[in-house]
């Protein structure tokens, strides 16, 4: 794999604004709620700015691994601190850069216990900006769980619904995840011979048996997975979303659970190709029950955040059919799909938060007529209503397209199963559309103001970016098949 | 930037045709949301720019001698090559510029017709979504940009039946579209993914070159053919999918006749003759869509004669003539089949906005009521909406005669007879169901009070005089193509014929008892209206009225909507949802639970162990002491 | 008759008769006498082995003159712990000492 070293350390530059922001704000007394926030959103500019910038300056013509940062850790245990970014990452990176500056923006308005919440935030971001970019074993394991328990004070303080529970819920089944993850890592570590976490290393053909490969792929499949939201182990992910702050939310849905997916890819997929290979019709029979059931359990929801939490589930599933089906199409489509799901969620729970906050219900049953009252905030959840759906013109339809050819030609009857689904997420969507905004003016929430301009910001960018993608997927595409075609052509026959 | 495309006079054309809407959508939804003349002002402003380049591109094309493909890079995965362009043929042409005319005169229309509405802008910014969206499907090269655009024309459909969402049932109309024609979508796309992963690749002149028996199977010629039929019936309201457009009719009159007439469901026949070679190849296939057209022909005029709603007519007389396009084309009349697309987009769109008229005049649907108000008073809707009635029911010498008969002709060169008679049974029909609306506004039943209540019946004090000329022009235009389009169908004929390779049954010439036979039947459907509806002392209940069972069967629409709520509200809401949601709940989560309950349990189990009685503790030391005693005996 | 053996088994008998002591009487002072019985078997053995199997040094009857002196060290701390747990629970009833039940 090519390396081309960094001229200026980009990466270590995003993971500093993050790390940099948290200390800054631990030092900040309590009160000062207004420069907290200012604080938080210079460094999760920073951080978005760079990391769209990283996304765009990548060389496409050369390919390999960009803005590498590599120093020896840990000599004797083969530890290095290794930054680099490839056709995978980069999407990755400029999704949380992006979903991690809105939500910010979002969370304005918040006034209780301020300093701790972005605190955490900073913390949980710089974990994931961490496990994205790291290409040493070790810190990738590190970062993975610094992004996870943030998770547990977030959702605990300043949830919702059920947040103790959803909390505790979210928290132990994704360490229960990292309980598997970590003995795979030991294992390919010890049964490599090298003595190194180096991915570039460990992913040399020959260096791994195939049942080696076979063992480690399910361990990590499973680890990775239940944070992808892999059915079934999926029930964590609705409980949780609706638990969190919107925020939370939006970088859960929106970057967290592709956290999963991109573990798999980068630790499963990269250093066990044969596994991958060989789990590929269990992993393509997952994705598709995963599709048609978050798809159908999403119809009997009544609560907002329900609905897009079982639909992400729904998504999620087509990431991984993307993955299954072992091709440059599918990787591709996969990759895509986690980028667009992940603004179209983030724009969904933006949307709802704001109006949870103003409305103090997310139960469909109570809203309803809102379009009259809040024109603005409902063209933004409706817009990402129809992201969701797959309409084309938006970033989705061309991830689903991609991933729907590329499992047709593996699995037919899977792939025919999931575009099926596609009618009942339409159904169910639509439904939840027209009950909440759609329908008599709703004379009891008559009073509530539309989004102003400035909290319209980050849904405005949000909805950019889908469009963006939407018209011009080559932007995508072209930069993820520097990465899937020399994989593809790389595997084993 | 690379400016070369610009010297060619054709893409350029296209270009604009297609793009100066989306440049008009995006204004209004971004800037101009709160004046609402301005927004009306670029929206029409660029569809009428987009009618010029079509008429420009028409014109200038007229004897094409091959086809003209203009594609640029969108997507490239792996193998996967999905460009964006334009094809410029006839058909192609032709349809441009169908969409482009009925498009510009109907948001002229609605200047008038949606006036003082508060959301006009909003109305304009998706009626340029939809030109755009048409515009761009009439043009595209290949399959995939466009079933995009196909998928965006009914994001358009959506917003436009639902745009008056505070009533639910518009709302839900909208959704029921959505969902119904996505349902065909699925079809569709299926039939595609069939055909890309087989055949190679969707550009459409490849389809429909003699490559696609090469590398096709007939068995996957066959499915693919089905499969992508899906997509008309979903999109063109065939059997079984026909009863959103009906619902369609929630939103306003104009949408109506731009969408749900003249082109967003003509899209689906439009298709049909756009790859019609690739359907030709398997015969099986013809003749599955040749008898959906056929049901739903003679089923939807049958519910178009017992309704009151004077939309629901013309909705249900639409799917009816959808059905009989492709009938023709199926049974293999190509130039046939897309003359009648264009004689109808005409004739039904007059007809709709003749309609428009009545309704915004006396704010009711009921054709009863506006008869008793005096709506003959109206004098341009009502002269037009029976002239568009005859052009639709096949009279002589308008163009809806000229269309059909050439339809009849293909049917009569079948074998089997059984098509010509459903014809000839829907000529009819068709006939009777729109005389007696006719005769409804025309002879009303005055012999209520209604009829000393009836104000001037003239009405034109009811706008101001400016605004009913603004809805008047339209029409006028429309009626004067509706009187000469059928003489243009030997040109007609001559310029479709340089785009298609594929030989199409004509059959017109050897038939002459069938035009006398044809206006006979229509005539006589005429004559029965007549007598039942429009001469003095008529008792106005149809003849199907008389029998409440088969009534009520009609009015019902066969009762397909019952059993598709059922199928929902049983299989998929009560069956399938409730189950995977019960099992979400009690199977994986009572399973998660259960194991942290188990967890729980089991530590409160072992701690009985910590009993804090010192002696038991002491034991165990002891017991311990003395195994490893033993061991360092046995083992040393 | 006099032979280590005899020894052994007086040794044992002492030591397990002071283990059963240690663990049935529930009074702390009882448990107490078990464990000098205890340390007493122990001291016999040290004596036997010492007498019957390596007579020269004396070390067994050194060690025994060591462990009575330990033992009454280790009396007099018992003795200081038993008053101060019958200060709590009143009582010299190893049962009621449970407040480390789980």
């Amino acid at each position: 794999m090519s390396m081309e070293f960094a001229t200026f350390p980009y990466l270590t530059a995003i993971l500093l604004s993050c790390i940099a922001g948290l200390l800054v704000i631990l030092f900040i007394p309590d009160e000062r709620q207004m420069l907290i926030k200012q604080v938080s959103l210079v460094s999760s500019g920073i951080a978005m700015v760079l990391s769209v910038y990283l996304f765009f300056a990548y060389d496409k013509g050369k390919g390999g691994l960009q803005f590498v940062e590599k120093v020896l850790w840990v000599d004797s245990l083969g530890i290095y601190y290794f930054n680099a970014v490839d056709g995978f990452s980069l999407p990755m990176l400029a999704l949380t850069g992006i979903v991690l500056f809105t939500g910010v923006l979002t969370m304005w308005e918040l006034t209780h216990r301020v300093k701790e919440f972005f605190a955490f935030t900073f913390l949980l971001v710089a974990g994931v900006f961490g496990v994205f970019m790291a290409m040493d074993l070790f810190f990738l394991f590190v970062w993975y769980d610094v992004s996870l328990f943030p998770m547990y004070p977030l959702i605990a303080i300043w949830g919702s619904t059920r947040k103790e529970y959803g909390a505790m819920k979210l928290t132990l089944y994704l360490l229960a995840g990292s309980a598997l993850i970590l003995p795979g890592i030991l294992y390919l570590f010890v049964k490599s011979g090298l003595n190194t976490f180096d991915v570039t290393a460990l992913m040399q053909p020959g260096v791994f048996t195939p049942f080696q490969q076979k063992f480690a792929f399910l361990l990590f499949y499973l680890g990775f997975g239940i944070l992808a939201g892999v059915w079934p182990f999926h029930t964590w992910s609705p409980v949780g979303h609706v638990a969190a702050p919107t925020a939370v939310s939006m970088i859960h849905a929106g970057v967290l659970m592709k956290l999963g997916a991109f573990g798999v890819l980068r630790v499963g997929i990269f250093l066990c190709p044969e596994g991958w290979q060989y789990w590929s019709q269990l992993m393509a029979l997952l994705a598709t029950c995963g599709i048609v059931y978050g798809a159908f359990v999403g119809l009997a929801q009544t609560d907002l955040k329900y609905v897009i939490g079982y639909s992400s589930v729904s998504h999620m599933g087509i990431v991984g059919l993307g993955l299954a089906t072992v091709t440059v199409d599918g990787l591709n489509g996969a990759v895509f799909q986690m980028f667009a799901h992940g603004v179209m969620t983030a724009l969904l729970f933006s949307s709802v938060g704001y109006i949870y906050e103003r409305t103090h219900t997310k139960m469909i049953p109570e809203l309803g007529g809102l379009s009259k009252v809040m024109p603005m905030a409902s063209s933004y959840f409706i817009i990402a209503a129809l992201a969701g759906i797959g309409v084309p013109c938006l970033a989705s339809f061309w991830a689903e397209l991609l991933v729907f050819i590329a499992s047709f030609r593996v699995y037919p009857v899977r792939g025919a199963l999931a575009i099926c689904a596609l009618v009942v997420s339409a159904l169910f969507m639509l439904r939840v559309v027209q009950r909440t905004f759609y329908g008599q003016k709703n004379e009891r929430l008559a009073h509530l103001k539309d989004v102003s301009f400035g909290l319209g910001i980050p849904r405005m960018i949000l909805v950019g970016v889908i469009v963006l993608f939407g018209l011009f997927p080559a932007l995508m595409v072209d930069l993820v098949q520097t990465a899937s075609l020399p994989l593809i052509q790389g595997l084993p026959r | 930037m690379n400016l070369a495309w610009t010297q060619d006079p054709n893409l350029l054309a296209a270009a604009l045709s297609a793009f100066t809407p989306f440049a008009s959508f995006a204004l209004i939804m971004l800037f101009t949301r709160s004046h609402a003349r301005l927004s009306a002002g670029i929206s029409i402003a660029a569809v009428g720019i987009s009618l010029a380049s079509a008429v420009f591109l028409l014109v200038r094309n007229w004897s094409l001698p091959a086809p003209i493909q203009i594609t640029g890079r969108w997507l490239i995965s792996g193998d996967i090559h999905i460009p964006i362009g334009f094809l410029l043929d006839p058909l192609s042409l032709l349809m441009l510029t169908i969409v482009a005319t009925i498009s510009c005169l109907v948001q002229v229309y609605s200047l008038a017709y949606m006036a003082g509405d508060p959301g006009f802008s909003r109305y304009y910014a998706f009626q340029s979504l939809f030109a755009w969206a048409m515009l761009t499907l009439s043009i595209s090269p290949t399959m995939i940009q466009l079933y995009i655009f196909w998928e965006l024309v009914g994001l358009a459909s959506y917003l436009l039946i639902g745009f008056w969402y505070e009533k639910f049932s518009a709302s839900e109309a909208g959704k029921k579209a959505f969902v119904m024609t996505r349902l065909g979508d699925i079809a569709f796309f299926l039939g595609l993914l069939l055909v890309l992963l087989h055949f190679g690749n969707l550009n459409i002149l490849d389809m429909n070159g003699p490559q696609a028996t090469e590398r096709l199977s007939p068995v996957l010629l066959t499915v693919s053919a089905l499969l992508i039929f899906g997509g008309v019936m979903g999109k063109s309201a065939q059997f079984p999918l026909l009863t959103w457009l009906p619902d369609a009719m929630e939103g306003p009159t104009p949408v109506s006749a731009l969408l749900h007439s003249a082109t967003m469901v003509a899209a689906g026949v439009y298709m049909f003759a756009r790859i019609f070679p690739f359907f030709s190849h398997s015969g099986n296939a013809m003749t599955v869509c040749l008898s959906i057209g056929t049901i739903t022909m003679l089923l939807s005029s049958t519910m178009a004669m017992v309704t009151r709603d004077i939309k629901q007519v013309w909705a249900y007389s639409t799917i009816s003539q959808l059905g009989f396009m492709v009938m023709g084309l199926a049974a293999g009349g190509y130039a046939a089949g897309v003359f009648h697309l264009t004689t109808h987009a005409g004739f039904k769109a007059l007809l709709f906005l003749c309609s428009g008229v009545f309704i915004h005049h006396y704010e009711t649907n009921d054709m009863f009521v506006i008869g008793r108000h005096g709506g003959r008073g109206l004098l341009i809707p009502m002269i037009c909406m029976t002239l568009a009635s005859a052009a639709l029911s096949g009279l002589p010498p308008l163009s809806g005669f000229f269309s059909k008969e050439a339809i009849m002709g293909v049917l009569a060169g079948q074998r089997n007879p059984i098509w010509l008679a459903a014809g000839l049974m829907g000529a009819f029909l068709t006939a009777y169901y729109s005389f007696r609306l006719i005769f409804i506004i025309l002879r009303p039943n005055l012999s209520e009070k209604v009829r000393a209540e009836t104000h001037g019946g003239h009405g034109k004090g009811h706008h101001a005089a400016g605004l009913y000329w603004v809805m008047a022009w339209p029409l006028i235009i429309l009626a004067a193509v509706t009187l000469v389009l059928g003489f243009f169908q030997g040109p007609l004929e001559v310029f479709l014929s340089g785009s298609q390779t594929v030989s199409e049954s004509h059959g017109t010439g050897h038939h002459a008892w069938l035009p006398i036979a044809a206006v006979g039947l229509a005539l006589a459907g005429t004559g029965l209206a007549w007598l039942e509806f429009g001469r003095n002392g008529a008792a106005q209940v149809g003849f199907v009225e008389r029998l409440p069972a088969l009534r009520a069967l009609f009015a019902n629409r066969w009762y397909l909507d019952h059993l598709y709520r059922r199928l929902l509200d049983y299989v998929i809401y009560g069956t399938i949802s409730n189950l995977f949601t019960r099992n979400d709940r009690r199977v994986i989560d009572g399973a998660i639970d259960g194991m942290c309950r188990a967890t729980i349990g089991s530590g409160r189990l072992l701690s009985f162990v910590q009993s804090g009685m010192l002696q038991y503790n002491l034991m165990v030391m002891f017991a311990a002491l003395a195994l490893v005693a033993l061991g360092f005996y046995f083992l040393g | 008759m006099n032979s280590l053996t005899t020894y052994l088994f007086i040794a044992a008998a002492l030591f397990i008769i002071g283990i059963f002591g240690l663990l049935q009487r529930r009074s702390l002072i009882g448990m107490l006498i078990a464990i000098e019985l205890m340390l007493n078997g122990a001291s016999v053995n040290f004596m036997a082995f010492n007498r019957f199997l390596a007579p020269d040094p004396i070390i067994g009857q050194v060690y025994t003159l060591f462990i009575m002196g330990f033992a009454a060290a280790e009396t007099a701390i018992a003795l200081s712990i038993i008053i101060a747990v019958f200060r709590r629970i009143h009582s010299i009833n190893i049962e009621q000492a449970r407040d480390l039940r789980g």
